[in-house]
């Protein structure tokens, strides 16, 4: 047998520029993140002050979205685009304390988030997860990977949850690219399967402008798109109740205190596929 | 352990002298029990002193106390006494609710750990990490010359041992076997311990304690791997993954957000415990490269079985 070491060029951990999954860490309260992390998450704070709420915010609608897959939609196979570093409740552990049979196979590109996943996002012995190594801008060679590990003759729900920023040009106000990716990927599903996306809208003039100077720190660039082209994505998909909405109000568990307030601009909502 | 450690006992069991930033301590202070509790308390009374606006200078003077032992008890690192604590609260106006709180972890943080009744098997300058390794949730480790401790048969744990006790025959080898294997425990209680454990090939091809003691490890390694809970990538011979660790490195993690990762270096008289930010993120850093240089876990047991063949 042969070992190959995978030290390719893109396995480089790169600590001089801010990483999205590490600047996200930051704002989570996780320990994960370089000092230029930290940098550039108290810079986009300091315009846009609600981004650790929002933060939370969008692992408690992963959170909301993967338990209903998993429970009253009975879903037992995962594609979790996008993975970001480990924290509380990650995909799996989510989905398998509904179904400890689930399985889920996470896909991110960054080598620490991969290196991360491998080794901490482990399932039970009845469920399972796997990594692929790919990149959402070229969704043919994703699903040729996610093939080998689910099956999709059977319901798989896509989760795309807060990486569809990552696609398209900021500087463009054209969406087409993002649709086809997305499209491809909906192309894929078999009958009875979901996709769950949450994407950010432009509505908020300071989330734009903490955009607009995160998007020169060197970071991979983070674009924001109008509502009408986030509830897109669902075309030709039957929406689950209550449709494309603030995340916060997608399903919102039982509060003695209320509906919660938006606290970001984030979109979101579960397609299924008739 | 150093974990893994051939090295823990080797000699003078004396602990270094305490430098004030955090880097060894006093052996005395390490006898108190049970560390995370100790550490949680100490990160709760440095909030509650800032919130109060009192310096770290004042706070000592409260407890007749130098402003050194006043920094070692806030970051965890020495026995609590009940007045002391009592004293800080009322300085920082502390509401009954937290003064109850607080005065229970206290008592807590002052019961004895296991080790204790293990005497000299346990050195005073390891006797923290087996704190900290019982209070974590994660641990990184990086093993150049041997299988982690957490992962070692009885065995090859003896013959380790036996290499680090050379030719001191005051030492008690198989008192210090048995600390090793209590210590495992921790991978198997209800929520176990997640070990995250990098080793070089080079420490797998080594036949400690000859062909037999480390067919048997290996093959213990292959059952250990395949909890979910540990993981092992195997750094190859042909990775250049050594250039950025020269010995053995164990990151610790624990599970409260406001207790910062801990770096362990064992050396063989005496071990550091690293928890400076720029420190921590160097051998953040460290880790991160080894494991990304590493084979990924998912070909540790093909690679094991390997090694096993060519043994």
């Amino acid at each position: 047998m042969d070992f190959d070491v995978p030290p390719s060029p893109s396995a480089k951990i790169d600590t001089t520029v801010p990483v999205s999954a590490r600047i996200w860490n930051y704002w989570l309260g996780g320990k994960d993140y370089y000092p230029v992390d930290k940098e550039a998450g108290d810079q986009f704070a300091r315009i846009y002050p609600g981004i650790f709420d929002g933060a939370r915010a969008s692992r408690y609608f992963i959170a909301r979205v993967v338990r209903y897959l998993a429970g009253e939609a009975g879903i037992r196979q995962f594609l979790d685009i996008g993975t970001g570093l480990p924290t509380q409740d990650n995909t799996h552990e989510v989905a398998q304390r509904v179904a400890p049979d689930a399985k889920v196979v996470y896909v991110d590109n960054d080598p620490l988030v991969l290196a991360h996943a491998r080794a901490l996002l482990t399932g039970n012995a009845a469920g399972s997860t796997d990594y692929i190594d790919a990149d959402l801008s070229d969704p043919e060679a994703l699903l040729r990977a996610a093939g080998k590990k689910l099956d999709f003759s059977r319901p798989v729900a896509i989760l795309l949850m807060g990486v569809m920023a990552h696609i398209g040009n900021p500087d463009e106000d054209d969406d087409r690219v993002a649709q086809s990716i997305v499209g491809t990927l909906k192309a894929a599903l078999p009958s009875g399967g979901y996709l769950a996306v949450y994407d950010s809208s432009d509505a908020d003039p300071a989330l734009n402008e903490a955009l607009r100077a995160y998007n020169e720190s060197g970071a991979a660039p983070y674009r924001v798109r109008r509502p009408d082209q986030i509830a897109r994505y669902f075309d030709g998909l039957e929406l689950v109740e209550p449709g494309v909405v603030p995340i916060q109000q997608w399903r919102p568990d039982h509060s003695p205190f209320g509906p919660p307030r938006n606290l970001s601009n984030n979109l979101g909502g579960v397609g299924r596929k008739a | 352990m150093p974990p893994q450690g051939c090295r823990h006992g080797a000699g003078d069991i004396a602990g270094p002298p305490d430098t004030g930033d955090g880097r060894a301590e006093p052996a005395a202070g390490y006898e108190a029990g049970p560390t995370a509790m100790r550490m949680l308390l100490g990160a709760r009374l440095r909030k509650l002193r800032e919130a109060a606006g009192v310096s770290r200078e004042d706070a000592a003077r409260a407890i007749r106390g130098s402003e050194s032992k006043m920094s070692r008890l806030e970051l965890g690192r020495i026995s609590f006494k009940l007045r002391d604590v009592s004293d800080l609260l009322g300085l920082y106006r502390a509401g009954e609710d937290e003064r109850g709180t607080l005065l229970t972890m206290a008592r807590e943080a002052n019961a004895p750990g296991w080790w204790q009744a293990y005497g000299d098997a346990v050195p005073a300058w390891f006797a923290p990490y087996l704190g900290l390794e019982q209070a974590a949730e994660i641990i990184r480790s990086y093993e150049v010359q041997f299988v982690p401790g957490l992962l070692q048969t009885p065995g090859y744990a003896r013959a380790v041992l036996e290499i680090g006790a050379g030719d001191n025959p005051a030492l008690d080898v198989a008192q210090q076997v048995s600390v090793r294997i209590r210590r495992q425990r921790v991978l198997h209680r209800p929520n176990p311990l997640r070990l995250w454990a990098v080793i070089d090939e080079a420490a797998l091809r080594r036949p400690i304690g000859g062909a037999a003691v480390a067919r048997a490890q290996l093959e213990h390694l292959i059952e250990m791997t395949r909890l979910s809970h540990v993981n092992v990538q195997i750094a190859p011979l042909r990775a250049g993954s050594r250039a950025v660790a020269d010995g053995p490195v164990t990151m610790l993690r624990f599970p409260a957000a406001e207790l910062p990762d801990m770096v362990y270096l064992e050396q063989h008289t005496t071990a550091a415990y690293l928890s400076k930010p720029a420190e921590r993120l160097y051998y953040w850093n460290v880790m991160n490269r080894l494991a990304t240089e590493a084979l990924p876990p998912a070909d540790t047991e093909a690679m094991l079985r390997q090694i096993l063949r060519e043994l």
